[in-house]
């Protein structure tokens, strides 16, 4: 048996760690701190949403966890490692709607990361499968996105999210473009797939319901400079359902960030 | 009755009227002859004009390739660096309202009455509204396509073989429309003018000596290649661009700059 003194214990797989992360923007005219100082810890499978107002770094806090931008100071870890680049064997990223390429089939937008790294056709073919029926859209393969629904749309884009199985899911206020009704189908369906695959997903958006509804953990941030004012455990019981919004537990929890989101505003 | 069926039968009755009016004497075969006489005049000296039209595809040729070529390159530079196009776009915008034939009496003195001063003319005149129309294809690419691609781990090569040049294929096309368009304009123009050998030389050969049998001829050649030109602009257009149909954003940016860059020809 291997001696385990030198061997570094590895965190798990989809684990996020973000140490005193502060952003400065510089402008010709003066910095702007778009975060100050922020500490979270997202254990592995939790489902986790970030809210507050405009202009809070909720959305590049998000950016950074990807690899896509970097901070001016302070860690950040997905699984135990730093992220100074996009890697989608690690993170997958979900944008708002109008992400997918528009001149390629649902099935090619879904291979698109896998071709990016030359994985053979009838791999590429049968991981885009399954993770299209993962989404619920068997059968809707050759379509081109202007054939889809903004909902199918959307399921596109989780499903390329998941193809190369990261660890990690972020999303990026996924169902803005969205109408009511397919908001709350889509959350379910979100839930579904999560529960279906385990993922860690980290979760923008400014829809107050959204975020209790789908969340484990629910943080709150305030602008200028962005900063976390509240960390909610939402203890709802699973599965979520829609009699819940007007439960007591529900309310109360929307109260409380509605308050710090007022303050701030 | 359909709008195609009705075009078609526009065209058909134009055709048939061109034959009728001067055949029943109603407009004098000086102003328009006949169609079955143009046709005859172009098939007697089928030499010639075989010759004539051989001369300017080789001309539309090359200054097709240098104005496409040219106007997608420089457009993709000026469309994706902020500095070049500060540099540039002021200057081209200013050419908009100059007349580009008055370059071409100076590329004859440059370069003689031969094929290459009419390759130069033509290359500049097509050259312009590819270029800008590359460079708004370029620039209009929706930010989060780029985004996503390189949240997928796109190299920078990769994103602009698999997301920039698709994404701008649409535009580029509407560009190569004008551009290419123009470019017949502008050697059939420039043979008219000063040369010695083409179909536009020819045209204005025989109506030095009133004889508009051969001149409409000519004008027939000059129809069917512009036809011509349209029709594979259209057909690249089906093959490579079957998205356009979700997004307009690419074709309204060509239509903005296309107006402003169709000038008289001379």
């Amino acid at each position: 048996m291997q001696p385990l003194a030198n061997i570094t214990p590895l965190k798990p797989a989809g684990a996020i760690e973000v140490r005193n992360v502060g952003q400065i923007f510089k402008t010709t005219t003066q910095d702007v701190v778009a975060l100050d100082n922020v500490s979270l810890d997202v254990k592995p499978g939790r489902f986790v949403v970030l809210v507050g107002p405009s202009g809070c770094g909720k959305s590049t806090l998000l950016m950074m966890m990807a690899g896509l931008r970097q901070q001016t100071s302070g860690t950040i870890t997905i699984s135990g490692a730093p992220i100074p680049e996009p890697d989608p064997n690690r993170v997958g990223v979900v944008f708002q709607e109008a992400s997918l390429f528009p001149w390629l089939t649902a099935e090619e937008n879904v291979e698109f990361p896998l071709a990016l790294r030359r994985v053979k056709k009838d791999e590429r073919r049968a991981k885009a499968q399954d993770a299209l029926k993962l989404v619920g859209l068997d059968g809707f393969g050759k379509r081109h996105p202007h054939e889809l629904s903004g909902g199918m749309k959307q399921r596109v884009s989780i499903a390329r999210g998941l193809v190369q199985d990261p660890p990690v899911l972020l999303m990026d206020e996924p169902f803005a473009a969205l109408d009511e009704q397919t908001r709350m189908t889509m959350g379910d369906e979100l839930l579904r797939i999560w529960a279906a695959t385990g993922k860690t997903v980290v979760f923008v958006t400014h829809s107050l319901t959204e975020a209790v509804y789908l969340a484990d953990e629910v943080i709150v941030m305030s602008p200028r400079p962005g900063r976390i004012v509240d960390h909610l455990q939402v203890s709802l019981p699973r599965p979520r359902t829609y009699e819940m919004l007007s439960g007591d537990a529900f309310g109360s929890l929307r109260d409380r960030i509605w308050r710090h989101i007022r303050k701030s505003a | 009755m359909s709008a195609a069926t009705l075009r078609r039968l526009i065209v058909i009755v134009l055709i048939a009227l061109w034959e009728i009016l001067p055949r029943a004497g109603l407009i004098p075969e000086l102003f328009l002859p006949s169609l079955s006489s143009t046709l005859a005049a172009g098939w007697n000296e089928a030499g010639e004009y075989g010759h004539a039209l051989a001369v300017t595809l080789y001309e539309v040729a090359i200054s097709m390739a240098f104005a496409c070529g040219g106007g997608i390159l420089l457009g993709a530079i000026v469309g994706s660096l902020p500095r070049p196009r500060i540099l540039i776009m002021p200057m081209v915008s200013s050419l908009y309202a100059v007349p580009l034939v008055i370059l071409y009496p100076v590329f004859t003195v440059w370069l003689g009455i031969g094929s290459e001063s009419k390759i130069a003319f033509a290359s500049i005149y097509g050259f312009l509204p590819t270029m800008l129309a590359t460079a708004a294809g370029i620039q209009t690419i929706d930010p989060q396509l780029l985004l996503a691609a390189r949240s997928m781990g796109a190299t920078l090569s990769q994103r602009l073989v698999r997301v920039i040049i698709p994404a701008a294929i649409p535009t580029v096309l509407s560009g190569l429309r004008v551009g290419g368009a123009l470019v017949i304009v502008g050697v059939v123009v420039s043979e008219m003018l000063i040369s010695s050998a083409g179909i536009g030389y020819l045209i204005s050969r025989y109506r030095t000596i009133l004889d508009s049998p051969h001149v409409f001829a000519g004008v027939l050649l000059v129809l069917a290649m512009a036809i011509a030109f349209n029709a594979a602009i259209k057909w690249i257009e089906r093959k490579a661009a079957i998205w356009q149909t979700g997004t307009r954003a690419g074709q309204t940016a060509a239509e903005e700059i296309a107006p402003s860059t169709l000038q008289p020809a001379t």
